[in-house]
């Protein structure tokens, strides 16, 4: 790993203040995929901005239909939460079942969606739950965040403060994980509001996306045969040595049947 | 944590420019088309002209003609956490003006491996005074960017190689908006 400035700012503004005036600055979040990337030489930041204790980025509150969680919340925090567990209980699921136990007790929410991995959980959570992506600066709604592979509507140097997730009627996560990093290969939610239903899908394109037909046909009839036929949404299905573009493809379905057929079981 | 299973999966991309692979043996390839609002003796010359090429390679830092048909260009990829630079040896070859050629490059990357690649590039009067763009990318990496880059390095490279050709499209003839690639993000 190449030498780097450590700074650890008591204030948000003061972060961004360092940012703007490093040569080649990175802010560190629960740094599980930084830090790695750092030991490979693969990057080399001047500056290391950790956002570890900014209030403005913690704590978890559940009021009426929105759940807001901080961004600095770890993976852990959010499994273990009684807020979550109460109002979004997929979406507690869905933390439990991030990677191992150490990337659970390290990573954050809002260090997942900056870093915007195609193959992370939480961006399919942030569409199926009409997520509002609260930053330094102003809100961004997760149907116009994701832009690409790892590129998200974020500024270079915007920081993350807190996500608000639409709390819906009823909800499910379901992924085909990695074997050995328990990334998604494929994983799809399905929140039902009311009626409306959303499906946020990871793992499978280039980054996060939603599945309008999926929706539609899900919206009709909130049943797994409901989307025997319906179409695929319109990816360009990633393709490597863990699932080929068509086993991915076929994932998809299966996993929005699967996570269909526990909401209908009632088991969420 | 555990490095070692985490490191595989951590792989990602590398650089180059418009062209890279995936896991050796196993190669990368790419092909699209653009149609350009220009007549092909105007394409054929910006595709030989070092400089609309440099602006073209997303993170080009330095471009420096070698010979007649060499380059060598200095490329800081950006990927998500992944910022890498790179030094890029460009030879022009097999070419056919104003017809075809074959962008050959060689990546090496200071600690991060190394990659080669090539782009047939073709061109087709398509009416209107436009002229039809083809390209088909091939290409692999080694060392440590294979090792680790199993992952998503298709889907970098494809982005790659679309962002190279959209920002050649739109540097031919800036009036005009960006054509979607053949393969969309």
């Amino acid at each position: 790993m190449n030498p780097f400035n450590y700074h650890k700012p008591s204030s948000l503004a003061a972060a961004v203040a360092l940012h703007r005036d490093a040569e080649d600055p990175a802010y560190l979040s629960g740094g599980h995929t930084l830090l790695p990337t750092m030991t490979q030489r693969l990057a080399a930041p001047s500056d290391l901005i950790d956002l570890e204790g900014l209030t403005e980025l913690t704590g978890i509150a559940a009021q009426g239909s929105v759940l807001s969680i901080g961004a600095f919340t770890r993976h852990a925090e959010v499994a273990a939460s009684s807020e979550v567990r109460g109002a979004l209980p997929a979406l507690a699921d869905l933390a439990e079942g991030v990677g191992d136990a150490q990337v659970r007790n390290r990573g954050t929410m809002g260090g997942s969606l900056a870093n915007s991995d195609p193959a992370a959980d939480y961006p399919a959570a942030a569409l199926a739950l009409n997520a509002v992506i609260r930053t330094d600066r102003r809100e961004i709604a997760a149907d116009d965040y994701f832009r690409g592979l790892f590129e998200t509507a974020l500024a270079e140097d915007e920081v993350i403060t807190r996500i608000d997730f639409a709390v819906p009627s009823r909800a499910a996560y379901e992924k085909f994980p990695n074997p050995a990093s328990r990334y998604a290969t494929v994983g799809v939610m399905v929140a039902d509001f009311r009626g409306a239903v959303r499906v946020g899908i990871t793992g499978a394109g280039p980054c996060a996306c939603r599945a309008p037909a999926f929706e539609a046909a899900l919206s009709a009839r909130l049943a797994p045969a409901s989307l025997d036929d319906a179409e695929l949404p319109a990816i360009d299905f990633n393709s490597d040595l863990h699932a080929s573009a068509e086993y991915r493809a076929h994932l998809v379905r299966v996993m929005a049947q699967r996570a269909t057929a526990r909401i209908a079981a009632g088991t969420d | 944590m555990d490095l070692g299973a985490r490191k595989l999966y951590l792989g990602y991309l590398i650089p180059g420019v418009a062209k890279t692979g995936r896991q050796s043996g196993d190669g990368m390839e790419q092909s699209g088309e653009h149609r350009i609002p220009a007549d092909r003796a105007t394409v054929w010359r910006s595709l030989n002209d070092p400089a609309v090429l440099a602006r073209c390679i997303d993170g080009c830092q330095s471009m420096e003609r070698l010979a007649d048909n060499r380059f060598a260009a200095t490329v800081k990829a950006r990927i998500g956490p992944v910022r890498a630079t790179f030094d890029v040896a460009l030879t022009l070859a097999r070419m056919r003006p104003p017809e075809s050629y074959v962008l050959e490059a060689e990546v090496k990357g200071k600690a991060a491996g190394f990659g080669k690649g090539s782009a047939e590039v073709a061109l087709a009067d398509a009416g209107d005074g436009a002229t039809l763009l083809s390209y088909r990318v091939v290409g692999r990496v080694g060392g440590k960017l294979a090792q680790i880059g199993a992952r998503l390095i298709n889907g970098a490279a494809r982005k790659m190689a679309d962002d190279f050709f959209s920002a050649f499209h739109e540097a031919v003839d800036p009036a005009r908006s960006r054509t979607p690639a053949t393969n969309p993000p």
